[in-house]
């Protein structure tokens, strides 16, 4: 059990660790590990094509409200075929070196690089199971395809909402 | 061919508009959203961007049905690199761009070759190899033929705004007509008393 100042240099250690504090510094860590973007909210209202949208709809007959539900969904679906077209032409790069290195082959180099065995050993394994995970992924065209078919959900949301915002009551 | 209207565009002209692949046609897509807009009856500028959705969708199902045959070419080729023991070979990306061309006839002598030699290799036969290759990359198959799915389902959506949108601007039409005739009828019983 840890004793009491050691306890309360971890709890005052802790406090220092609560991320970031300032308006800027979250809206910085919101955007780590960012992939398409999709789950961050955006204010399509205070843009100039969502005002524009708008009033053309109005000019169209539609209702303020309406005008302003139908520009919202198509910006928000614009947005997520958008990011469906960016992750299918940037798929996750192939790791050649990765896919193609002889874990057999490279055991000298560990060999020369660590000494002892057991180490040789846990590296070696290391590669082998990064291999395995890399050639799991497979080529180019099934990367894009497992990328894609994590925005369907996103898709499926964003076109849902426009035949309601069109809907005549 | 059908042209719009300056007005009409709008809509379209403000949405940011669905992007193309590099070695996809600008002309062609256009061409193609304007024969599905010949088919509307005085599109509006929302028909104009909802069909401009519409047809990415139809785009969208080829690129994906496009991307099921190359799964299989992927698959195909990690199999028969599996199985060949030479190391300049061991690219997955050569061989399945030779693939493409062996299936569709149009490889060159050398890719023919070499296709023909590794599948020696392999101890496999066009038909053997197809069908481990569909094996393997059933699982990424199945994930293209959800996507293209989930075009379908979108597009049906769309259908229904276009629908909408049509209904909304007939009822309008129709409301106008009525509002017409009993203006006149009010016109011919006003002449009537007097």
């Amino acid at each position: 059990m840890p004793s009491p100042p050691k306890t309360l240099t971890s709890r005052r250690n802790a406090q220092r660790s609560t991320g970031p504090t300032s308006t800027e510094g979250k809206l910085a860590s919101s955007r780590n590990s960012r992939k398409h973007g999709l789950t961050v909210q955006v204010d399509f209202e205070s843009s100039d094509v969502y005002a524009s949208l708008k009033s053309l709809l109005s000019e169209e007959g539609f209702s303020s409200f309406m005008a302003a539900d139908i520009a919202t969904s198509l910006l928000h679906y614009r947005r997520v075929m958008d990011a469906y077209y960016d992750t299918y032409t940037s798929p996750e790069p192939v790791n050649e070196l990765m896919r193609d290195m002889s874990v057999t082959d490279s055991m000298p180099i560990f060999r020369e690089m660590l000494s002892e065995p057991d180490d040789v050993r846990d590296m070696a394994a290391f590669f082998a199971n990064m291999q395995r995970k890399e050639q799991r992924k497979g080529g180019p065209v099934s990367r894009r395809t497992v990328d894609c078919h994590k925005l369907i959900r996103y898709q499926r949301h964003a076109i849902s909402r426009l035949p309601k915002a069109i809907r005549p009551a | 061919m059908f042209i719009l209207k300056d007005s009409v565009k709008s809509i379209a002209t403000l949405l940011p508009s669905p992007r193309l692949l590099p070695d996809e046609s600008e002309a062609e897509f256009q061409s193609s959203v304007q024969g599905l807009l010949s088919e509307l009856d005085k599109p509006s500028p929302l028909n104009v961007a909802l069909v401009t959705q519409l047809n990415e969708c139809l785009w969208w199902i080829k690129r994906h049905t496009v991307d099921k045959e190359l799964l299989l070419h992927e698959s195909m080729a990690k199999i028969l690199c599996r199985a060949d023991t030479y190391r300049d070979v061991y690219d997955n990306h050569l061989v399945s761009a030779a693939l493409e061309g062996f299936f569709a006839g149009n490889a060159s002598k050398k890719d023919e070759q070499w296709v023909n030699d590794l599948l020696k290799e392999a101890k496999l036969t066009v038909s053997d190899l197809r069908a481990r290759g569909f094996k393997d990359a059933a699982k990424h198959i199945k994930m293209a033929d959800e996507l293209i799915h989930r075009q379908y389902q979108t597009m049906r959506h769309l259908q229904k705004s276009i629908d909408a949108v049509d209904f909304k601007s007939r009822l309008i039409k129709r409301m106008d007509l009525e509002l017409t005739t009993f203006e006149n009828n009010a016109l011919a019983i006003d002449a009537k008393s007097s």
